[in-house]
């Protein structure tokens, strides 16, 4: 009888949010947003004088790291998260931005909440939470209930909740407290409301006048802790940099880029680090990694594991442990093993589980994050290695530029014949398939540069032949010719597209804006790149403080094709 | 003192493990490239690596049974019931035969696997007087020429000759054993013993690996230092269950550890190890002490070596041989106890007694007997790296 009584309550509350619906913005547009308010606090009333500019839905690594911050790693997160969808040739942090919540979304995070919050009020972990008696534990208590509800609102919120917001919320508890007949199981569905409010799942970003600026808005101080905390540690502000918003330090020059230059200094930063090269490299895309394992015998469910977290580790060991030159990365010969790695590289693994450093000898091809596995295979099709994949993957996501689809009537009978002995390898295939005045154009730009990788294997092995026949690793990137993957590291290392791109993306993600928007401020961004000796940290710091990202950059809006509610 | 779940379980699972080895058909891999030394070999071998260093990770490891008409003319041995059947005048044998008595003949027959005091065949079978196995009659086994013709420690025997004519071959385990159906298999084509050894390799609990040192040609070389040793580390396979190349595994460095340290010479590209005593161990499953999961059984080869041909591919092929004390041949039955006997039908009692007739090794300078039988497993091995851990330091090491 209580059980269902509180899961009608939860259900209620899930409707209170289902009834915000929302629809995020990039700060770069005006407002989209329509709110209708049917028992929580309309944003704009809760957020009294404060212009809203952007909403970022929450990824599913940004929701398991607040809930682990905010709660405890012991915390268990069940369940996944409803996908955002990635604008095209875009960062995911971009497709938040314009990311809504569909009803069984939503359900799934009412499911998730109502988990969480049955943990953190249930006998075991309350008294971390819960800094009172009450009166009666199974009576409603508002004012104890507030004393729970308000400081946990100000981390899930990330600014401190309006009276009007908290005495929503505290109402909710006290409404829950009565069927249920527990003060606790009140609690529960409040934090559970909480968890599924706009407020909680949506980065709501907000401006104020810019006094520098006059006529123009900047982000306020507890969107500029979002931004920070986001952007270096994928997680919501703690109560350094939210203390820090409440006494307008982060408005502040000077302060800012103290805290910032502390935040990237912290391990932390890794977290921040990960996240965005995850982003940018569509590893989203290791979710559906499939391949045919009579042709690629190494590839397992280890395997798949390991690929993705085998970049990651390179990338953050490189980058953050050794400060190192990102352009570095495509030439470095350090990276990470596993035992199920070892056997796909054919590689000595000292020990026998976890994660052991590796170091591949001086002149080997394996060099750089292009030489990986992970990029390799998942840069392929699942029979077979691609040279117009890889080289597409590495002119759009490393170098920022964008190749056209193939039309829709191509003919690719030449370059899947993988067992034509006549033609045996991908080389002679792919200029068979290119001889198409329709395909060549597109296949000049990727297939040199894939062609270089083909020493590598559908699933990142390495390989000398294909169909017994010798295989030529010799590529070309923009007229400069080269040997292998080495040799195209060693000439993305030596382009300014690729470290421009990646001061592109990375502005991109701290901001939500595309590319095209945020094109502008490269130039000089990359220049400080450089000056800071193209380091991960120099970059973050420098986006993390640049007063062109807190702007607000307004631009018509074009006719909403459907406007679903009013704002109050 | 053993519970009565506990010999259930026991039982169980033995039953299970004789079930496995019941059921294998798949060819073995040795019969595809015979184990002889001298047989010629078209493709060139590779180079050894710098450094001399190969491991390599044992990928097979059975009886090498020989199949064929010729080797068990009476077909194979009796399994439990019909070794009780065989037992009784013909009459009531027949009468016990029909269908409609088929209860009364379980009843009787599994009566017959039991002993005074719950004693079985197999838990117990030196309580147990049973007649020999059904033993193999050609004279073509494969194995290796353990006594050099020497015979001052081993007592009669007649030995063997390889299919490809190498003579003086020492092999009476596959004589005592070798037509029993676990060996042989049902359809006469398959050693069934295959089957349950595979599993228990990919299983992790039977991992070998061979590491060689000092390796200068694959052809010849008067020096070699070669490890043979288990593994806790499970081999990575592939979907058809083929162990991967390349993938690496630790030597063990908790006991049981058992890291046999040989030395070997290569000779027109076979390696073949110096006598030594050779113990290798099987742990049975997973679980823990208090069932037959944990245990631990040794493959003890007394005066052991190792003949193995370096192939084209990177990989090895050869045998292991050596004198095994007779129990550890039956060793798994046994474990299995009760179960072996009525679910299996394995005579435990009575592999033991064929075995004693044909020892040929490891002979009791006080008693004359010989305690052991020669024997042969076939070996494959193929490339992996192999790490190994040294000895722990001791006060007295």
């Amino acid at each position: 009888m209580m059980m269902n009584s509180m899961k009608r309550m939860t259900w209620g509350a899930a409707a209170v949010a289902l009834s915000v619906v929302v629809s995020g913005c990039a700060a770069s547009d005006a407002p989209k947003t329509a709110v209708v308010e049917q028992g929580e606090p309309a944003l704009t009333r809760a957020m009294p004088g404060a212009q809203i500019v952007a909403m970022r839905r929450l990824t599913e690594a940004q929701y398991r790291n607040i809930i682990a911050d905010v709660f405890g790693p012991d915390v268990v997160v069940a369940g996944r998260i409803e996908p955002i969808v990635r604008p095209v040739h875009e960062m995911i942090a971009s497709g938040a931005a314009e990311a809504s919540i569909s009803p069984a979304g939503l359900d799934q995070f009412d499911a998730m909440a109502r988990n969480i919050a049955a943990q953190v009020f249930g006998e075991q972990r309350r008294a971390q939470f819960v800094p009172c008696v009450p009166r009666d534990e199974k009576l409603a208590d508002p004012a104890c209930a507030a004393k729970v509800l308000t400081p946990l609102g100000r981390y899930l919120f990330r600014r401190p909740m309006s009276p009007a917001e908290q005495a929503f919320f505290v109402k909710l508890a006290g409404d829950g407290a009565g069927p249920t007949g527990s003060f606790h199981k009140g609690l529960e569905l409040a934090l559970a409301a909480m968890l599924t409010s706009p407020r909680f799942l949506y980065v709501i970003e907000s401006a104020e006048p810019d006094p520098a600026r006059p006529g123009e808005l900047r982000l306020d101080a507890w969107s500029r802790a979002a931004r920070l905390s986001f952007l270096l540690w994928n997680t919501t502000p703690g109560e350094t940099l939210l203390t820090a918003a409440e006494s307008g330090k982060l408005t502040d020059q000077a302060q800012l880029r103290t805290l910032a230059e502390a935040m990237v200094a912290s391990p932390r930063f890794e977290q921040g680090v990960r996240a965005f090269f995850a982003d940018m490299l569509l590893f989203e895309k290791f979710d559906e990694l499939s391949k045919d394992p009579v042709i690629y015998p190494y590839f397992n469910q280890d395997v798949v594991q390991a690929l993705p977290e085998q970049m990651l580790r390179t990338i953050t060991d490189h980058l953050v442990a050794r400060n190192g030159d990102y352009r570095d990365l495509f030439t470095t010969q350090r990276t990470f093993m596993t035992r199920s790695l070892g056997g796909l590289y054919q590689v000595p693994v000292a020990r026998s589980a976890g994660w052991v450093p590796y170091e591949f000898a001086p002149g080997d091809d394996r060099a750089g994050l292009l030489g990986q596995a992970g990029f390799l295979a998942l840069y392929s099709h699942s029979g077979r290695s691609s040279p117009t994949l890889r080289g597409r993957a590495v002119r759009e996501l490393l170098m920022c530029e964008p190749v056209p689809n193939p039309p829709g009537n191509v003919n690719f009978t030449a370059v899947q014949e993988t067992g034509n002995k006549a033609k045996p390898t991908a080389r002679i295939r792919l200029l068979a398939h290119a001889t198409d005045p329709s395909c060549s154009g597109c296949h000049k730009i990727t297939d040199p540069i894939g062609l270089s990788l083909e020493r590598f294997d559908g699933l990142g092995m390495a390989r000398k032949t294909e169909n017994a026949a010798l295989i030529d690793a010799s590529g070309e990137m923009d007229g400069k010719p080269f040997q292998g993957a080495i040799g195209l590291g060693k000439t993305m290392a030596a382009s300014p597209s690729t470290t421009q791109c990646l001061s592109m993306r990375a502005l991109s993600y701290a901001t939500g804006r595309s590319g095209e928007d945020v094109e502008e401020l490269v130039p000089a961004l990359d220049r400080k790149f450089a000056a800071g000796g193209y380091g991960i940290r120099a970059l973050f710091t420098q986006i993390a403080t640049m007063p062109e990202a807190y702007r607000v950059v307004t631009k018509p809006l074009a006719a909403p094709a459907h406007v679903s509610m009013l704002t109050q | 003192m053993e519970t009565p779940g506990r010999l259930l379980r026991i039982g169980l699972f033995g039953s299970a493990l004789a079930a496995v080895f019941a059921l294998g058909a798949v060819a073995p891999t040795w019969l595809r490239a015979p184990a002889d030394a001298a047989a010629p070999r078209p493709q060139p071998l590779p180079t050894p690596p710098p450094g001399g260093v190969m491991g390599f990770v044992v990928d097979s490891f059975v009886q090498p049974v020989i199949q064929g008409k010729d080797a068990c003319p009476q077909g194979t041995a009796l399994k439990l019931r019909d070794a009780y059947l065989a037992t009784l005048p013909a009459e009531e044998r027949a009468q016990l035969e029909r269908k409609e008595n088929e209860a009364q003949l379980t009843q009787r027959w599994h009566a017959y696997a039991f002993g005074p005091d719950n004693t079985n065949v197999c838990s117990q079978p030196d309580m147990f007087e049973r007649p020999l196995l059904r033993t193999v009659q050609s004279k073509k086994a494969w194995g290796l020429d353990l006594d050099e013709g020497k015979t001052d420690d081993t007592c009669a025997h007649e030995a063997f000759t390889t299919p490809t004519g190498e003579q003086g071959i020492d092999n009476q385990e596959y004589r005592a054993m070798g037509c029993t159906l676990e060996w042989r298999g049902v359809d006469g084509i398959a050693g069934d013993n295959q089957t349950g050894m595979r599993q228990f390799m990919s299983s992790g609990e039977w991992t070998q690996v061979i590491l060689l040192r000092g390796v200068d040609s694959l052809q010849n070389d008067d020096d070699v230092e070669v490890i043979y040793a288990n593994t806790p580390d499970r081999p990575l396979a592939d979907s058809k269950g083929q162990f991967l190349r390349g993938t690496t595994f630790t030597i063990s460095d908790k006991a049981p550890r058992n890291r046999n340290v040989l030395h070997g010479r290569i000779k027109n590209g076979v390696l073949t190890t110096d006598p030594a005593d050779i113990v290798l161990t099987q742990t049975w499953g997973q679980g823990g002490a208090r069932d037959i999961r944990g245990n631990r059984t040794k493959w003890h080869y007394a005066k052991g070596r190792l003949r193995l041909a370096f192939q084209p591919d990177g990989s090895l092929r050869g045998v292991m041989g050596g004198y095994r004390p007779i129990f550890d041949v039956i060793v798994s039955p046994a474990i299995g106890g009760a179960g072996s006997a009525i679910v299996a039908g394995i005579d435990c009692a009575q592999n033991l007694a064929t075995l004693r007739h044909y020892a040929d090794g490891l002979k009791n300078p006080k008693t004359g007997k010989c305690e052991g039988v020669s024997a042969a497993q076939a070996i494959t091995a193929i490339p992996a790296f192999v790490n190994d851990v040294a000895p722990a330091r001791t006060a007295a090491r």
